[in-house]
């Protein structure tokens, strides 16, 4: 187990490594240029070449790489904005608590939504709480999630003249208004995204339900409440929890116009503003700390299979 | 005759009530806190950003030498006249080239550290204006600037190299030259930081919640006594347009953007969910242009530019897309800047055709004439996320153009690429997009017009153009100046630099309780709200 994991740590330090390469590289093959923006739109300083050095814009290509990703491992120092100067990871960690709770929340009605409705599917095959459920994830899968978002703060206030969109309060000032503003949210968020989680847990749950083990369990004269839920549904949970790995990502990229929409001042939207503006250091360093999360995240998911299927070893 | 005296009486008594009546009503009340939702400024510092949201929410707080009028004190929304700010006069020397400013006596800076409530004094103006000139991104408007020197304590002297006729409008722009404290540079570095912005203005900033909301309270010692009327203002940070004016149809803020706009179709969908909703038409400037690489072809031959212009059917487009309300812009001074505006029925009409006529038989002529019978491509750049209808812009002016065998290929930019490079000039042929509203009818002409300007953005260069645009700059006389501003107009009706498509309309927004927030276009969102007052 320990050697698993520290040979999955050392295998993240290439991925992480070649992310941050194709980000880098990427910014910089982005159509536009940031000084010229910053200077003739700006006046951020007299002359292009003067801001140019000013940001390390003029040594050649693999210094800057290796001034930032050194900043990085050596420092801790993940860089300043080209625009504001700030530190990013000040701004990052101010705001990365919103994107998280959201993320959180939404993860939490996805898949509470998503078993629920693809256990009830799977047990009761081809009748109409079946059809029901599997319309109701065709209907989730396919209703973009910005869309519902604007139907949900536009028809209320046209018809209702309210709107579930209130000021941002901190989780850590008030908790219970927090939870009131980011409940509408999480809950279009995670209706959307409930979908697929539906599908694979139906497909799966059938599929362990037709397993020998199972037999045996009808035939011991178990209950189904108990060969359902005790027996079945832990290893029906694999491919579940392997695609809420998976979906991470889109929590995190999704949450911007989420975020625009509902008025949260989370990573999203700074990374969204960060990357109109060409704000190389901000994009870079932001898509790199949310590698390395969705790195970790993936790690923690695959030691999660051990306790969902003891036959599960790591070597 | 005593009886016609008595009803003579009687009716000048009603006529009185009616009239004292409403009077009575609108007599501003003090208190309560204005909510308008926004989207967030890329900065504080009015210098080290060209926002527009940035100078409209630091409008509040700090105070200039000159301003326009507002409220009550304008004659209408484009009303550009100078009113004494924190000079309370000044004077100008015979050739136009020497200004000395005398500035109000115990006029203080917001009771915050580290100015703590100091005086302001000719240093502080030598200090911002100078700063302007240095970081600003509009620092090319104090090109003629060649010195700004101390008399005394409360007197400041401005030399310029040349008469300058702009000079005090760029001076009562919010945009521009706002009077900042030293010692708050100093310490905070710039004025990005919410603590470091202290200013004389109506307003202070009291807290700045990024991405939540900017609130504001009331300046108890404001040197225009007795105002502002509101206790305070909040700005609610709303990235979205839709939520934006969900907040408003909701109540949970009084304006759903700095000027209380909607656009009318927005208009008329609030009339019908909100009819209490107090809605005004507003007349404001901004224009919608085609634009070209007029050095380089096909574009450089005025025929074919002649031919998009007449390709364009200017009335169905404005039914269409607009409600019949946008302006059929004629020409480079947008309609709303009415009083250097040169409507297009003043001009030869052979002329005028080509600003605003639709003859598509003229332009398929005229493209055959330029070696162009069979018709040709050209790419169209533009930033598609500009707010509806302008995708729509877009399409019609493709359909338009494809009707007399321009064939219009789209090129849609991502918005960094966008503003660094079409937006500047930098594009192959042909582009479409919006103008940057600006308060002084120069930025218009010799912004627009003359080489190696950012905003010259059809890369127009015309000797017999330029001396007009020069000559209008340097003349001190009003009158005069205008004539020359109708003359460029009039040269430039069959030049078609630059296609006008109509511009926006919109409509200030608010509900029935906000009173006295007058429309006054440009960037003073503060000084608009000095004369607003809330009836509940």
């Amino acid at each position: 187990m320990k050697r698993y994991v520290l040979r999955r740590v050392a295998l993240a330090i290439p991925t992480l490594f070649l992310v941050s390469v194709i980000v880098f590289a990427m910014m910089r093959l982005m159509p536009g240029d940031v000084a010229t923006r910053m200077v003739e739109g700006h006046a951020y300083a007299p002359t292009l070449a003067a801001l140019r050095k000013d940001l390390g814009l003029d040594r050649p290509v693999h210094v800057q790489y290796a001034e930032w990703i050194g900043g990085i491992v050596l420092r801790g120092d993940f860089g300043n904005s080209y625009w504001t100067r700030q530190p990013i990871l000040d701004e990052f960690v101010r705001r990365f608590p919103v994107t998280l709770e959201l993320a959180a929340l939404t993860i939490l009605v996805s898949v509470v939504i998503g078993i629920f409705v693809g256990i009830v599917s799977a047990v009761r095959q081809d009748t109409a709480s079946d059809y029901v459920g599997r319309i109701l994830a065709i209907l989730a899968l396919s209703v973009p999630y910005f869309g519902l978002a604007v139907l949900v703060v536009v028809l209320p206030s046209i018809y209702f003249k309210w709107t579930p969109v209130w000021t941002y309060v901190p989780l850590t000032r008030d908790p219970l208004e927090n939870l009131k503003i980011m409940t509408v949210p999480a809950l279009v968020f995670g209706v959307t995204r409930a979908g697929p989680i539906m599908r694979i847990m139906r497909s799966s749950l059938l599929d362990v339900l037709r397993q020998e083990y199972i037999r045996t369990a009808w035939s011991k004269g178990l209950s189904e409440r108990t060969i359902v839920l005790r027996h079945a549904l832990k290893n029906a949970m694999i491919p579940v929890v392997s695609l809420i790995g998976l979906q991470t990502p889109l929590y995190i990229g999704g949450s911007v116009i989420i975020e625009a929409i509902f008025r949260l001042p989370g990573v999203g939207l700074f990374f969204f503003e960060a990357l109109n503006k060409l704000d190389y250091p901000v994009v870079q360093s932001v898509n790199l700390i949310i590698a390395a999360m969705v790195v970790g995240l993936n790690l923690l998911i695959d030691l999660s299979y051990a306790f969902l299927d003891p036959r599960i070893r790591y070597r | 005759m005593a009886r016609r005296f008595t009803i003579a009486m009687s009716l000048a008594l009603v006529c009185g009530l009616v009239v004292a009546e409403p009077a009575a009503a609108q007599q501003p009340k003090r208190g309560g806190v204005l909510r308008m939702a926004e989207r967030e400024a890329p900065s504080l510092d009015p210098h080290l950003s060209v926002s527009f949201l940035t100078h409209s929410y630091v409008s509040l707080v700090y105070s200039q030498l000159v301003r326009f009028p507002y409220g009550p004190e304008q004659q209408h929304s484009t009303d550009f006249s100078i009113v004494p700010d924190l000079a309370e006069r000044w004077t100008a020397s015979k050739d136009g080239t020497v200004y000395t400013f005398h500035l109000r006596k115990g006029v203080k800076f917001h009771a915050k550290p580290p100015v703590n409530g100091r005086e302001v004094t000719a240093d502080d103006v030598k200090y911002s204006l100078e700063r302007f000139m240095a970081k600003s991104g509009f620092r090319s408007r104090f090109d003629p600037v060649q010195s700004i020197d101390i008399v005394d304590r409360y007197t400041v002297r401005v030399t310029l190299k040349e008469p300058f006729a702009p000079f005090l409008n760029h001076l009562a722009n919010p945009t521009y030259c706002v009077i900042l404290p030293r010692e708050a540079e100093e310490k905070f570095k710039d004025f990005n930081h919410p603590d470091s912005v202290i200013g004389t203005g109506p307003f202070v900033l009291k807290s700045y919640d990024k991405g939540v909301k900017l609130t504001y309270e009331r300046n108890p010692d404001y040197f225009m006594k007795g105002l502002p009327y509101l206790d305070g203002v909040v700005v609610e940070i709303a990235p979205d347009a839709s939520a934006r004016l969900a907040l408003l149809r909701s109540g949970k803020v009084e304006l759903s953007q700095l000027w209380g706009w909607v656009n009318p179709e927005e208009a008329r969908s609030l009339k019908k969910t909100n009819p209490e909703m107090v809605m005004t038409p507003a007349n404001a400037m901004g224009q919608s242009i085609i634009y070209f690489r007029t050095d380089q072809p096909p574009f450089n031959d005025v025929r074919v530019r002649r031919a998009v212009s007449l390709a364009i059917d200017r009335k169905s487009w404005n039914d269409a897309l607009l409600f019949g309300e946008g302006c059929l812009e004629s020409g480079p001074v947008p309609c709303a800047l009415k009083e250097w505006k040169l409507e297009a029925s003043k001009m030869d009409p052979a002329r005028a055709k080509y600003l605003v006529g639709y003859d598509p038989n003229e332009a398929k002529r005229l493209l055959a004439e330029a070696g162009l019978a069979k018709g040709f491509t050209t790419p169209m750049f533009h930033w598609p996320g500009y707010q509806p209808p302008w995708r729509s812009f877009y399409d019609l002016a493709a359909d338009n153009l494809g009707k007399v065998g321009i064939n219009v290929e789209m090129k849609p930019e991502e918005y960094g690429k966008y503003v660094s490079t079409t937006y500047l000039g930098k594009f192959e042929k042909m582009a479409m997009g919006p103008v940057t509203p600006f308060t002084e009818v120069d930025d218009w002409l010799y912004g627009a017009f003359f080489p190696e300007q950012p905003n010259n953005r059809s890369n127009v260069a015309d000797a017999e153009l330029n001396k007009m645009l020069v000559a209008q700059r340097r003349e001190l006389d009003p009158k005069k100046r205008k004539q020359i501003v109708d003359d460029i107009q009039r040269y430039l009706a069959d030049k078609a630099y630059y296609v006008y498509v109509p511009s926006l309309a919109w409509h200030v927004a608010h509900p029935p309780y906000v009173k006295g927030f007058r429309f006054h276009d440009g960037y003073g969102l503060g000084p608009r709200l000095v004369h607003t007052w809330l009836d509940k």
